[in-house]
Order: C-alpha cells, then structure tokens, then sequence
C-alpha cells in the first residue's frame, strides 16, 4: 500500500490556475473524496496524479517515488472516468481482463480468478459474456470499475463516475465500489461533486475551493467542524446558517443561545455564528421568528424557514415540531454546537464536540 | 358540407406541397445538369458500344450487336493484361499507400508538440494538390537516365545507370512508386482525420490501462477510425483504377505495353485511334467493374455499421 503526497502541485493554463501550490498526503489505504464546486480544480489535481496532465510546478509522491514527470504507464494506477470508457469489441469479461493481458506478474491462473471474483463483487456473473452494446451506462460504468481495479493497481483514480449514471443505477455503482474498494484496500481518489457520494465513500474527505485544499478530514469532523464558511456552507442540505452576532465583553451574546460564549483572547466586534440547521432546538429558547416557509425533506423531516430580525434561519425538526408559515416558533442551539468565524470567514474556535446525526 | 374544408387540416397540405413545388425548382438545376453532362452521355456510350464507328473512316456507326464486348471478352488488344496490371497497381499501391499513410499519420498524430509539425505536414501535403501531369513530368526528369538526379546519385554511389521508365524491368514498379508519392499524403491525411474522431477519453484509459500500441490501436482506434480509414481507401482504389494523367507523361503505356494500364488504353483507342464504339464497350467493362468494386466496399461499411450499432 502507498500514500500520495502531494508537494506545491500547481498547474496553470494560461494565465489561469487550476491548482494552486497544493500540499496534502492520502492516507495510503484510504478512500479520500476530492470533493468541491465545478471548476475548483479537483478533477486537474486527479489528472495529474494519473500522469494525463503534466504539473507546472511540484512534485506528486506515489509511494515515495517522485512521478510527476512520468507518463500514464509508468505509475502504478487505475482509473474510471466520467463517461465509461470501455473497449466495445469485447465482451464484458473481456473488458476487465484486458489490461492484466500485459501484466507479466500476473499469471493464466490468476488473471481468470481475479475476472471472476471481480465479476462476483460487481453481481455480474451473468453478464460474463455479454458485449458492451448491450449494456446500459450504469452497467458499463460497472465493468470500467472492474477494469480499472482488478489489476490491483496500488492507486485507483474515479473521475466523478457517477455523474452521467441515471438515478437508479447510481446507487447500485456506488454500492459496487463501496464492495470493490474495502475489499482490496488500494489508496483511491474519487473526485465528486456530490457530498452524499463523498460522505459514503471516503475515509477523509478534501474539500477544495480555488485549486486549493482548504480542509481535509473524516467526513463527520469536516462536518461538524468546518473551518472555513465555505466549508460549512457547501456541506449540508442546506448549509450552515450565518448569523451576524455581537461580541461584549470578551464573549458572544446571541438571542439563540442559553448563554453567551465566552471568547479567549477578548476580541470585540462582530462574528459570524455558524449553525447548522439540524443543531437547533425547537419549542423553547429565548431566540424567537416567524415561520415563512416549511417544507418536508428526506425521512418526513421538515426543513423550516424563519425570520430572526433581520436574518433568516433554517431550521430541520420533526414533523410534530414543525410549525406552519405565519406562525412563530421558539428555538436555541447549544453553545457547544456552534463554530464561529471571524469576518475574514475562518473558524474562530470549533465548540462543537458532539458529532451530528 | 364536405366542400367545406377544415382549415387547419387544409394548411399543412397546401404548405407541403407548395414545399414540394419549391422542392423541384431547387433541384432542376441539379437534375437538368446530371442528365446533359451524365445520363445522357452514358446512355449514349452504351449505344455507341454496340456499333463499329470510327472517326477517321468517315463512315456512319454500323450496328454489330454484341461484337465489341465479344471481342474484348476474347482478349483483344490484350485486354485482360491490362486489366490484370491494373488490379495489381491498384492492390500494390492502395496497400503501400495505407500502410505508409497510416504510419506517418500515427507519427504525426503523436508528434503534436514538435516545432516546425505545420510546416512539415503543408510540405508533405504537397504532392496530393499537384496537378498529375506535371508530377508525372517531374518524375520523367528525375528518372532520366541521361541528366536526371536519381541517376545521378545512382552513378555517384558507383552503380551501373538505370533507365527506370525505359526498362521492361523497373518500368511498372517506377511509376507505382510515383503513384505512392503522390497519394499517400491523402492517407495521412485520412489517417489523422480517423484518429481525430476518437474519443481522448478511451486513448487515455488505454494508457492507463498500459496496452501496448497494438491493443490500442486495434481496441481503440481502429474501432472508432475505421470508417474514415475505409472511406479513404475506397476512394483510393476507385481513383486508382482511373489512373491515366500521372503515366502519359511518364511513359505513355510503354515500355511495350508495361505500364499500360486500362485508362491508357481506353484513352489510346478513344482519342488516338478513334475507334469510338470499340471505346464504349471498354468503358463500359470498367463502369461494370468500378460498380462491382464499390459495391462491395460499401457492402463492408454498412455491415461493419449495422454490426457496430
């Protein structure tokens, strides 16, 4: 097993950066989810990790060895791209065994076990035969993870696999890498834009914005303790809610809170409180708005709108809790589920300590 | 009333055919220029070959049946000689043309990031915009055993002279090689036209995936190129097979009949001899003839399409 480690990659097109002086290591082993909005820079940093584009400046580490100069062939990985990539003369057996043809160290033997215990974790024994045509885009996204991992190759890439698969199949791929990807503990980068997907998958998730990383973590930390707004706001169903709260006297008074905070170090001011909307408590609180609007989310929960003064609240509850628009709802957050930012939008202190649901 | 005609229901007829109307008077240029310059000329080479006319004898056409094409059928000015070098120039270029047009254009393709690759490839396209005859001129010069430049060189490595257009030997193989010279920029550029109807994706998986060359040329370009590699070589053999403008200058048919290839002959009993029904029963043989090739080649196409979708 190998870890990535990732030295001031930069790559630029033009007068533009796609990756900024980026430094982090995968964890060797580990699922990590590059995880950031359209055009952040995620799916070049996976590119050149595969060895397709060819860093500006920087070194890529794969297991120790320096390859950011090398071609495709001479590192060790595997790769799924966005639209399945299959070879369409052959049949689907065919398809995953093909690249272990020209491995030297795999034997006859091996190469039919590995075909078929790749076919046993993906469910697609019957299709053993079956030509690509008549496959739909789901299935052959199936068989481009089978190939790209059953070389058993020390890296696997995933280039937002999931993004042109119809809902349905979607889940069935997902729940085929989650087989694929604890069963042969490869170091695997998975590039998505689906924080679901991310939270599935990964082991620790790196969240990008602007060709940087701006946290890496275990999805239930990066979570509950962002460190940036961006974090916080681009997590979640919805967001984090913001609030502009007033610093007095070395702590942090806000209506919604049982008692102010108090803040090391003494600053005065404004900070941003940061809360997300299932952390709050619905019924009692000295913080009180008016419901504008309430909608039912996943699993019956409802997702309400509220008016605080002049900020709006999001609010996830419970059917019975919810309230309906026009009326007035009481609710509090406890101190130590809420992360403050300062004004350049950076975590002050993460309280929270508890994990969310 | 049934006189009464819907309007709504009546629109869309009257525009479809007044659609059509218009339909007819965009294409009677067309139509009117095909039938002048293409239908009747067949129809009237058809005619023509089965009579005995001659230009020069003054006489009107004679009608003699099927006599012209038994004549050819029975080997007649060696007829089935020049049909059989034919093929062969054709089979033998073709296949040199494919073979080098494939290479230089994977050389090329895979060239992107080389200085000077423009100029190179503008260069190289060269001989395909030059007109045959003044290429076939050229080459009669650079082949001339007296002051050409080949000869030249042969003489300067200390070789006996070679009069390639002259000798029975080297005659055939001198022009095909012209032939090559000439037509394999149209494969490259065929080449690089298939390989640019393949996906990145899939050249990049296949990198990835570490085939060696061969896999990925036969798995991946091949499958996605094949179309435009075969339209081009379809319409090389069909071009091929015509090929007149490129000998006369070089050798005329000669030496004997050694480059004879059946356009020369056609051309030579046509315009030379002016045996204009004896002509038309020859054209029509290799009408018959281009028909069957193409035939076949658009068979191959369209089974290798229905196979593929």
């Amino acid at each position: 097993m190998v870890d990535i480690v990732l030295d001031r990659v930069t790559k630029r097109f033009g007068s533009q950066t796609a990756v900024d002086a980026l430094e982090t290591t995968f964890g060797s082993g580990q699922v990590t989810c590059l995880l950031g909005p359209s055009g952040c820079g995620k799916t070049t940093l996976m590119r050149m990790i595969a060895g397709l584009e060819v860093p500006t400046a920087g070194r890529i580490l794969i297991g120790g060895r320096d390859v950011a100069g090398l071609p495709p062939r001479q590192r060790d990985v595997g790769m799924v791209f966005q639209y399945p990539v299959m070879y369409p003369t052959l049949s689907v057996a065919e398809n995953i065994e093909e690249p272990l043809r020209h491995d030297r160290s795999v034997s006859g033997g091996e190469r039919a076990k590995r075909v078929d215990e790749m076919l046993d974790v993906l469910d697609m024994r019957d299709l053993r035969d079956a030509l690509i045509d008549e496959l739909n885009t789901g299935l052959r996204q199936k068989v481009a993870v089978g190939r790209a991992v059953a070389r058993h190759a020390e890296v696997v890439l995933f280039d937002e696999p999931t993004t042109n698969i119809e809902v349905d199949a979607k889940l069935t791929l997902i729940r085929a890498i989650k087989a694929v990807t604890t069963r042969l503990r490869q170091t695997i980068v998975y590039v998505t834009h689906d924080q679901t997907e991310a939270m599935t998958l990964a082991d620790s998730i790196a969240l990008m914005e602007q060709g940087r990383i701006v946290q890496q973590d275990a999805p239930r930390a990066l979570y509950a303790a962002p460190r940036t707004r961006f974090a916080g706001w681009f997590l979640g169903n919805p967001g984090m809610n913001y609030l502009g709260t007033e610093v007095r006297d070395g702590a942090v008074h806000s209506p919604m809170l049982a008692a102010p905070i108090p803040l090391p170090g003494g600053r005065n001011g404004q900070v941003v409180l940061g809360v997300r909307p299932e952390w709050i408590t619905v019924g009692a609180g000295r913080a009180e708005g008016e419901v504008t609007d309430c909608v039912i989310g996943i699993g019956g929960r409802r997702l309400m709108t509220v008016r605080l003064g002049r900020e709006v609240v999001r609010i996830k509850c419970s059917a019975a809790e919810a309230v309906a628009p026009g009326g007035w709802v009481r609710f509090s957050v406890p101190p130590d589920r809420v992360v403050l930012f300062d004004d350049k939008g950076e975590a002050i202190a993460a309280l929270t300590q508890g994990v969310p649901a | 009333m049934a006189a009464v005609t819907d309007p709504i229901a009546a629109a869309p007829r009257r525009r479809a055919d007044s659609h059509r109307g218009l339909v007819f008077i965009l294409l009677a240029p067309v139509l009117a220029f095909f039938v002048v310059f293409n239908t009747i000329p067949l129809l009237w080479l058809l005619g023509l070959s089965f009579h005995n006319f001659s230009l020069t004898s003054g006489m009107p056409p004679e009608f003699v049946g099927f006599q012209n094409y038994y004549q050819l059928w029975l080997g007649r000015n060696n007829f089935w000689g020049d049909l059989s070098r034919t093929f062969t120039f054709v089979a033998v270029g073709v296949t040199i043309q494919t073979l080098l047009g494939v290479g230089l254009g994977l050389l090329f393709w895979g060239s992107r990031t080389m200085p000077g690759r423009r100029i190179a490839l503008t260069l190289l396209f060269a001989p395909m915009v030059l007109t045959p005859v003044a290429t076939g001129t050229f080459f009669r010069f650079i082949y001339d055993p007296n002051f050409g430049v080949l000869n030249q060189m042969i003489q300067g490595l200390g070789l006996p002279m070679v009069d390639f257009l002259g000798s029975p030997a080297t005659a055939y193989w001198a022009v095909l090689a012209v032939d090559c010279w000439m037509w394999t920029p149209f494969m490259i550029l065929m080449t690089l036209a298939a390989l640019g109807s393949v996906p990145k994706a899939e050249l990049e998986a296949a990198e990835i995936d570490r085939l060696p060359f061969r896999k990925r040329f036969t798995l991946v370009i091949l499958h996605h190129g094949k179309f435009i590699l075969m339209l081009g070589i379809l319409l090389r053999v069909i071009d091929s097979f015509k090929t007149l403008d490129l000998i006369i200058p070089m050798t005329k048919g000669g030496p004997g009949q050694q480059t004879r290839l059946v356009a020369v002959e056609l051309n030579k009993q046509a315009f030379e001899s002016f045996n204009m029904g004896f002509s038309s029963a020859y054209a029509v043989y290799l009408l018959l003839v281009s028909i069957a090739m193409t035939s076949v080649f658009i068979f191959v196409l369209n089974l290798r399409r229905r196979r593929g979708s």
